[in-house]
């Protein structure tokens, strides 16, 4: 026992003195984001294109999960000496982050060209009119279905293109007769869904002043409405958990998925399910006004940190209004831009092999320019949890209006502080 | 004349001693004074503030965020649950730990390396994998519905995490299987200080094995029970892994724990410093009376 | 007798049998995760309960996309220095508290008791906004000082302690021996088996914690192993055998030091004291 308690002090010791230095950012930017398989390749392409120009600034990316970047912003309590110049922000917490630290992130606005970014995508970085992020992917909302599914059912593509959900849920119907298969499949509680036919006809969860808007919202009636119906015929089928999500998909158990365009990546890793799929926009709200067949679900964007190297940072951001960035990255990330001219590179504009030639990229681009935007406000996640819960006890048979006005008190009650 | 001088060198002794107990526990006195009572301080003053993170001031009246918490229907839920999970899996657990450390105390047993192991596992074994296999095998179509209705002793299958109660059972199936062995680790460790010949004269007399754990193991294990019984009680009302990674506090807040609100109040939501402090004074408060009756009950000296 | 003897190995066999139950009921999700490294997402998200053949591809996939060599350091290093400190600093303490005790060090032990009973993400910003004006973001030292002196490790070895025997101690004294020397030569030796318990406890919490590790390592270069495997989750697409490789890996270190430490606290000598 002494003997291993004294081996272990001379083996802490040792590995002690192998410390570790502090990041200092100082004519070097340091960029804070996730994802080796995207975000993090994307940046490492910027760096390698931005070096070639300044080969004396130093670029060093530290790969921090989107909780664990939130979390250092938050325990930092507006100091940014431990920041990094650059990170990154899930679109959704980008007004809550400024709103709460207005210090922290650096306004850009008039200082960087934003202009030919998809509006729907500025929007989510945009608070009281000033701009406070550069867009990276999209979120821009795809149906992919299984096109030899659909065949089965007599189906195809076309007919589910450019519809409503009356049609949709009534080919939903037909084909789950024929094949057995429900259509789409989703996280129980997550409303990914509810929230994406919502924001298709630019509606949000919130009103124009920003108050939290349930009980009179009568287009998220209407989506209540439908994804009850589609719960409850099995055209929709409710998974608990993220990885069974993937599962549906990858175990062949569902006719197709409608969600982010960043789903093609999963799609796309099923090498044996090549050229089964083709992909479409989604179903149109009826009753609500201004219903599209466009709609956005999750995506994030840059943050510049203020009291940093601020002038070299937004010069190095300069490289994501370059469409060749755009066209080197999307191979190897499948990372859509929302930068719209990117549409015209070449690797957009080629047909994609694994939906049979098809030029999805460029389409995405496309669709991404439609979408109608949201409001999301510093409460969104308080919002959302409670739409959600809302929305299970209203699966489960409890009355959809006292359920919406408990909703909102949760809400209101939170934003009473 | 050669009286008093044994009595006040005895004094100074006694003295002596209480000082070296006093330099014994300063190291560790200083660091939780400065790394625990200090932001504890901190975060009682923000207990008792309201706005934005970087601009709190103080409310009015002061104890409004403690106030709001009467009304949080979401936080009395997650009070609810905390306590659902403690009553039922405290005891279950303790006692099972109690059970597998005496049977793997047995000199006679074989493989009991292998069985310690095996049982220790489940605490080494990471989060992830954990809470992975723990959400596959209660899925709709998981193993468990499968096993259950293969051998009859459900009708139809159970949506396990999509249920308020079957949710909850989940988490506590998880827990008490995440921490058993590590109670059993120090019951086991405790066990050393027992002199095997007490059970070999309780043998000769006739005490069978329950009546061994009962009359000697229990009473000698005391110490170390009530060390035990208070972790799992303050674990349990601290509880925040198994409610994020199993059921995400669903279906509908059914699940979710005390600190799994308070970090979604801090982190996930809109970040209110002051209401998160308030409500973990509230769970201070709550472990503190819950420590101190069972310090009562337990400490016998 | 027959009848004895019968129900005796009958009693055995069940003891035995239950005992098989509970540790594959316990080992079932380690194994998992083990045989999960062999296989690729499709297997593992299938309900795969057998290896397939993706081993050394998970695992060049891991390395490549991850510096685990760093991060396993990052780990031992911060990990053996808690242990071995905590159980230093709080070892001693729970001894003081103890065998020394009287009305203010009783009242002292219960005000400390109360630091472990704020939830940790309550006292999370002021201890961060602490810890980076004295400059310990990214330090070893930063994420160990927070758990040395836990009122936990106090509390097991003060109770621990009852069973020190008093007349050892007023021995060692008449054997001319101060009050530190009673306790580094009589009390550690003695105590092996909480001293091993211990460790093992320490090291498992030290090597898991993540909460305050990624709060306070921010570099590349300071990541430990539980924030790489919750990277491994953190994309659009999730490689989950490759995940599966990493927590395998994670898991090995508690795994061994349970296995080498048991023996000390388990050695069900008769009697501990000699």
């Amino acid at each position: 026992m002494k003997k291993f308690v004294s081996l272990l002090l001379v083996l802490a010791m040792g590995l002690s003195l192998c410390s570790i230095a502090a990041a200092e950012a100082d004519g070097k930017i340091t960029i804070w984001t996730w994802d080796p398989t995207f975000n993090i390749a994307a940046m490492k392409v910027a760096k390698e294109m931005y070096q070639k120009d300044h080969p004396d600034v130093e670029i060093e990316i530290v790969e921090k999960l989107s909780e664990d970047i939130e979390t250092a912003v938050i325990a930092s309590n507006g100091d940014t000496s431990t920041l990094p110049d650059i990170l990154l922000v899930q679109d959704n917490s980008f007004q809550k982050f400024v709103t709460n630290y207005p210090e922290v992130y650096a306004d850009i606005t008039g200082q960087y060209d934003l202009s030919e970014f998809a509006p729907g995508k500025v929007a989510y970085s945009t608070v009281d009119g000033k701009n406070y992020g550069i867009p990276f992917d999209a979120g821009t909302v795809t149906a992919t279905y299984r096109t030899d599914y659909l065949e089965e059912a007599g189906y195809t593509i076309a007919d589910l293109t450019d519809i409503d959900w009356d049609r949709f849920i009534e080919i939903g119907r037909d084909v789950k007769a024929k094949t057995g298969r429900p259509m789409l499949s989703g996280q129980a509680e997550a409303v990914d869904m509810i929230l994406i036919m919502l924001q298709s006809c630019g509606a949000s969860m919130f009103t124009e002043d920003g108050a939290v808007n349930f009980v009179n919202n009568e287009p998220l009636r209407e989506v209540l409405s439908y994804y009850k119906q589609m719960v409850d015929e099995g055209i929709f089928i409710e998974v608990n958990t993220w990885d069974e999500y993937i599962g549906t998909i990858s175990n062949q158990t569902v006719v197709g998925t409608m969600t982010g365009c960043w789903i093609l990546s999963t799609i796309m890793s099923l090498p044996e399910q090549s050229g089964l799929w083709g992909l479409t926009n989604m179903p149109k709200l009826v009753a609500s006004e201004g219903a599209t067949n466009y709609s956005n679900n999750g995506g994030s964007s840059w943050a510049i940190i203020n009291d940093k190297d601020f002038d070299l940072a937004l010069d190095f951001m300069q490289i994501y209004r370059n469409v060749d960035f755009y066209s080197e990255i999307l191979p190897m990330t499948s990372a859509i831009a929302t930068y719209t001219p990117a549409k015209e590179g070449a690797a957009y504009t080629a047909g994609s092999d694994y939906f049979n030639g098809e030029p999805i990229f460029a389409t995405i681009v496309e669709y991404g320019a439609l979408t109608p935007s949201n409001i999301t406000g510093a409460f969104y996640y308080d919002a959302r949890r409670a739409l959600a819960t809302a929305n299970t006890n209203y699966l489960h048979g409890g009355d959809l209006d006292s359920e919406l006005q408990t909703a909102e008190d949760t809400v209101n009650f939170t934003m009473g502080f | 004349m050669t009286k008093p001088t044994p009595k006040k060198r005895r004094l100074s002794m006694e003295q002596k001693q209480s000082l070296a107990g006093w330099a014994f526990l300063l190291p560790a006195t200083l660091l939780i004074v400065c790394l625990s009572f200090y932001p504890m301080f901190k975060a009682l003053l923000t207990s008792f503030m309201r706005g934005k993170p970087t601009a709190l001031v103080y409310s009015d009246p002061l104890w409004r965020n403690y106030q709001f918490m009467l009304k949080d229907k979401v936080f009395i839920q997650s009070i609810t649950n905390t306590f659902t999970y403690l009553i039922i899996q405290v005891p279950i657990m303790l006692i099972l730990a109690i059970i597998f450390a005496s049977l793997l105390n047995n000199k006679d047993l074989k493989f009991r390396g292998l069985f310690r192991t095996c049982i220790f596992l489940p605490c080494a074994t990471g989060l992830v994998a954990y809470s992975m296999i723990f959400r596959t095998l209660f899925t709709y179509d998981g193993m468990i519905n499968n096993v259950l209705l293969k051998f009859g002793l459900i009708s139809e299958a159970i949506n396990w995490l999509n249920d308020p109660v079957y949710a909850k059972a989940v988490i506590i199936i998880g827990l008490i299987w995440r921490w058993t062995g590590y109670n059993m680790v120090f019951y086991l460790s405790a066990m050393q200080g027992i002199e095997y010949s007490i059970y070999e004269a309780a043998r000769i007399d006739g005490a069978n094995a329950y009546q061994q754990l009962i009359r000697i193991t229990i009473p000698l294990l005391r110490p170390i029970i009530l060390v035990t019984a208070v972790m799992s009680t303050n674990g349990t009302l601290q509880l925040f892994d198994e409610s994020v990674n199993l059921t995400r506090g669903g279906p509908a807040n059914m699940t979710i724990t005390m600190s799994h609100y308070i970090y979604n109040t801090m982190f996930l939501n809109n970040p209110n410093f002051g209401y998160a402090a308030a409500m973990s004074f509230v769970i201070l408060i709550m472990v503190a009376i819950l420590a101190a009756i069972q310090m009562k009950v337990g400490d016998k000296r | 007798m027959n009848e004895g003897a019968f129900s005796k190995h009958a009693t055995r066999f069940l003891m035995y049998l239950f005992l098989i139950i509970v540790s594959l009921i316990s080992v079932f999700p380690l194994y998992w995760a083990f045989i999960s490294a062999f296989n690729n997402t499709q297997q593992i998200l299938g309900g795969a309960m057998l290896p397939s053949t993706h081993l050394i591809e998970n695992l060049k996939n891991l390395f490549a996309q991850q510096d685990v060599f760093t991060a396993m350091k990052n780990s031992f290093a911060t990990t053996l220095l808690q242990t071995v400190l905590a159980l230093a600093v709080s070892s001693i303490a729970g001894y003081g508290f103890e065998i020394y005790h009287d009305k203010w060090k009783d009242r002292v032990m219960a005000v400390l008791m109360l630091a472990m009973m704020v939830p940790f993400v309550a006292v999370l910003v002021p201890l961060f906004q602490m810890f980076s004006k004295a400059k310990l973001i990214n330090s070893w030292v930063g994420f160990f000082l927070p758990s040395i002196a836990t009122p936990f490790l106090i509390m097991y070895f003060r109770n621990s302690a009852r069973t020190f025997p008093k007349d050892t101690i007023e021995a060692a004294r008449i054997d001319g021996l101060n009050e530190f020397q009673i306790f580094v030569r009589m009390f550690v030796p003695m105590m092996k088996p909480t001293y091993a318990s211990a460790a093992t406890i320490t090291f498992m919490n030290a090597w898991n914690s993540y909460l305050w590790p990624k709060v306070i390592m921010q570099t590349n270069e300071s990541t430990t192993m539980p924030m790489l495997v919750a990277n491994l989750m953190s994309g659009y697409v999730i490689d989950y055998g490759v995940v599966m490789a990493g927590v395998t890996i994670c898991s090995l270190p508690t795994v061994i030091i349970f296995f080498c430490l048991q023996k000390s606290f388990t050695n069900a000598v008769a009697g501990a004291v000699k």
